[in-house]
């Protein structure tokens, strides 16, 4: 054990310092499995207050902090790997206020998704940023990511939400950002800086979220569609005639992967290479009449092939199973994962050529397609070969994301459209920003972190 | 063989049921309403038998307001041939619908009637045993596997000590359980097809039955919020835990 090592749990012991091997273990990591975890120790600031302590005492010693939430994210952005401290709101995890009027709801950063969420519906509210992890995300990550999900297409990202917060910089000063003031024209908000700086600005310890009133009651429809083309033309068709709130695809191969798992059943009897799940207002007749108009004029046009429809809110969520599960299904074949995202309208010509591509160049993987495809944003897995190493595979990767990147760039794309940099997406960042941008962005970085304490190594490629 | 199959609507089972302000029953208004999902289950299961060639005609029956008709389209959407709506503005207890169902028995003479164990709102689980003693047949209730050969349909039952399997002569009552089967999604185009199948309405004075409740509801309430558990850190501090509650 290292002298500093030593000072620190009895210096942090109210703030439940530990560095046991399975606590290093389990909070030096997040889901994105690429880098072995190393942290110093881990600790629980209980407020605000405890933040700025261990800000400051990460300056005098030297200490790089590593925020952790529910280290749902994907591409390394809490992973601790050197040495680092980490910091984990667990222990922030109480709602601070509800504001029924604004609607709004103030909580501390560790508060997890879905408690928001059920928090909201207990007061007849809705809070919309949704996905699969919403069960164990945690507030403070969504914001430093800018989490979006799979509501996106109707209700935006996480900073369409966030109306305040508190942030302590890497200089140990506390800002408040924005008093959940709706309006504010006084000068930059740097509320949205620290909003998918994953925590290289400051570390957020409170958050003002709006909420909303819900929507009316929802249908899934998922429909088959012989190809991605048709799954394009059937979201203008869907867009056009009914209020969507999410238009997502995935492939046949994704669809097996769920089947596997022996818990779902397919949609319909004939298996199609795409399926669209659309999920719309559905409260009468009529609107399910609109649905069976869109239904049976794409099957004139030949976009779809077949389809169900949710008769009840239960069949809607397991409908939702076979595009929310895929994910985990597929999380123990090791799959590179992309997270890509292109202007809509340039999608059907991007995927073609998309697709063209690791057809010619990697017939030998097994490629997973799905996504937010209504919002332009495509989860693009490629599985290892179950007899390839973990390292030749890491390597063949390495020439995947150039093929792939290359492209985005080309069709001025995201290479990150909701999962963040991290370790894993710092080094492409350049596909997607200019020289000058990212310039920018190190000297912002250096305002608000001049000692680098705040998640080094993150989000930003070395400087050459 | 015909088989006739009860739906009753419930809230959704996803729904977070609300009791009312002034506490005489649970908001409904807005509220998602489906099929109860052991009579889905037990539709799904009549729609299989006539697949298999085992049965000829599946009938849906459901009874309670004009809103049911929606589920009983659904039904006939997932495939059952026609529907029957006994209209009741009220609603009514399980006698009263065990006595309005041996009214459309003694009419329709089905071979084989079924229905969920247990509805998920009022979960009384009554109403498939007092029809087969108001129509005098056998009953198998909480079926997990139902097996139809000639006159006979042997049924594995859920119960307290594990499986039982035991064999009926039908015509007969069979209740569901969950693991019976997976109901299917609703296709598209077969609920097109659904506007055009028969769906009967009649109301339940036409049966000479008067809707009844014999039981009355005297007060709602939440159920009481349950203590938030304590995380403890160590297998130690749980034994002591427990050591301090008693339980060691």
């Amino acid at each position: 054990m290292s002298p500093l090592n030593d000072s620190i749990l009895p210096r942090f012991e109210s703030m439940g310092a530990r560095n046991d091997a399975d606590s290093l273990d389990k909070y030096g990591r997040d889901h994105s499995s690429f880098s072995m975890p190393d942290p110093l120790a881990v600790v629980f600031p209980r407020n605000t207050e405890d933040v700025v302590e261990l800000v400051q005492y990460a300056r005098e010693h030297g200490i790089a902090l590593v925020p952790s939430g529910g280290r749902t994210g994907l591409s390394g952005g809490a992973v601790a790997s050197h040495q680092e401290l980490v910091v984990s709101f667990e222990k922030m995890n109480k709602i601070i206020d509800f504001d029924p009027l604004a609607p709004a709801i103030t909580v501390e950063a560790g508060v997890i998704t879905a408690t928001v969420q059920d928090y909201a519906r207990d007061q007849g509210l809705f809070f919309p940023v949704d996905y699969a992890s919403s069960g164990s995300s945690q507030v403070g990550g969504n914001v430093a990511t800018n989490a979006g999900g799979i509501k996106v297409l109707r209700y935006g990202l996480t900073r369409d939400w966030v109306l305040g917060m508190t942030v302590v910089t890497g200089q140990g000063e506390v800002l408040k950002l924005n008093n959940a003031l709706v309006k504010n024209a006084t000068g930059l908000d740097l509320r949205h800086l620290m909003i998918g700086s994953e925590g290289t600005l400051g570390l957020i310890t409170e958050v003002t979220l709006g909420l909303t009133s819900p929507p009316p009651q929802q249908a899934v429809m998922v429909l088959g569609c012989p190809d991605m083309d048709q799954v394009m033309a059937l979201f203008a068709r869907a867009r056009n005639q009914l209020t969507l709130s999410a238009y997502e695809f995935f492939s046949d191969k994704a669809l097996q992967h769920v089947l596997d798992g022996g818990q779902s059943q397919p949609p319909f009897d004939e298996r199609t290479p795409y399926y669209a799940l659309i999920e719309f207002d559905c409260t009468d007749d009529s609107d399910q009449d609109r649905a069976l108009a869109v239904f049976s004029n794409s099957l004139e046009a030949g976009e779809v092939v077949d389809g169900v429809i949710s008769q009840s809110d239960s069949q809607a969520a397991e409908l939702w199973t076979l595009r929310e599960h895929i994910s985990e299904r597929i999380s123990h074949l090791l799959p590179h994962k992309n997270d890509i995202a292109v202007r809509v309208a340039r999608l059907p010509e991007f995927l073609k050529k998309l697709d063209a591509l690791l057809h010619e160049h990697y017939p030998q993987f097994e490629v997973i397609w799905f996504g937010h495809i209504g919002d332009g944003n495509l989860h693009l897995n490629i599985l290892k070969p179950a007899d390839w190493s973990i390292e030749a595979f890491k390597q063949e990767t390495a020439s995947i994301n150039a093929h792939v990147y290359g492209l985005v760039k080309e069709y001025a794309g995201s290479i990150s459209a909701e999962h963040g940099l991290g370790l894993l997406k710092r080094d492409h960042l350049s596909d997607s920003r200019s020289e000058a941008e990212i310039q920018l962005m190190r000297q912002i970085r250096l305002l608000f972190d001049p000692d680098g304490i705040l998640n080094p190594g993150k989000m930003l490629p070395d400087p050459i | 063989m015909k088989i006739l199959v009860c739906l009753k609507q419930v809230i959704d089972y996803q729904v977070r049921v609300q009791v009312n302000p002034d506490a005489t029953g649970v908001v409904t208004d807005g509220v998602k309403m489906s099929i109860n999902p052991f009579d889905e289950i037990a539709l799904e299961e009549a729609l299989r038998l006539r697949e298999a060639g085992k049965a000829t005609e599946v009938v849906a029956v459901s009874i309670g307001n004009a809103s049911v008709k929606t589920q009983l389209r659904t039904g006939l959407a997932m495939g059952a041939d026609r529907a029957l709506h006994i209209l009741s503005e009220t609603a009514i207890d399980p006698l009263t619908a065990a006595r309005v169902l041996l009214k459309i028995v003694e009419h329709e003479a089905p071979g084989l009637v079924i229905m969920g164990k247990q509805a998920i709102d009022d979960d009384c689980n009554q109403t498939g045993q007092m029809l087969a003693a108001l129509w005098d047949r056998p009953q198998a209730t909480f079926a997990s596997e139902l097996l139809v050969d000639g006159q006979t349909a042997r049924v594995t039952r859920e119960v307290d000590a594990g499986l039982e399997t035991i064999e009926v002569d039908l015509p007969a009552v069979v209740t569901t359980d969950l693991r019976l089967n997976t109901p299917r999604f609703v296709k598209l185009p077969d609920i097109m097809k659904a506007k055009r199948k028969p769906l009967d309405e009649s109301p339940i004075d036409s049966y000479g039955i008067e809707a009844a409740n014999a039981a009355q509801a005297l007060n709602y309430a939440q159920p009481p919020e349950r203590k938030k558990g304590v995380m403890v850190d160590s297998i130690s501090e749980l034994v002591e835990a427990m050591k301090q509650r008693g339980v060691l």
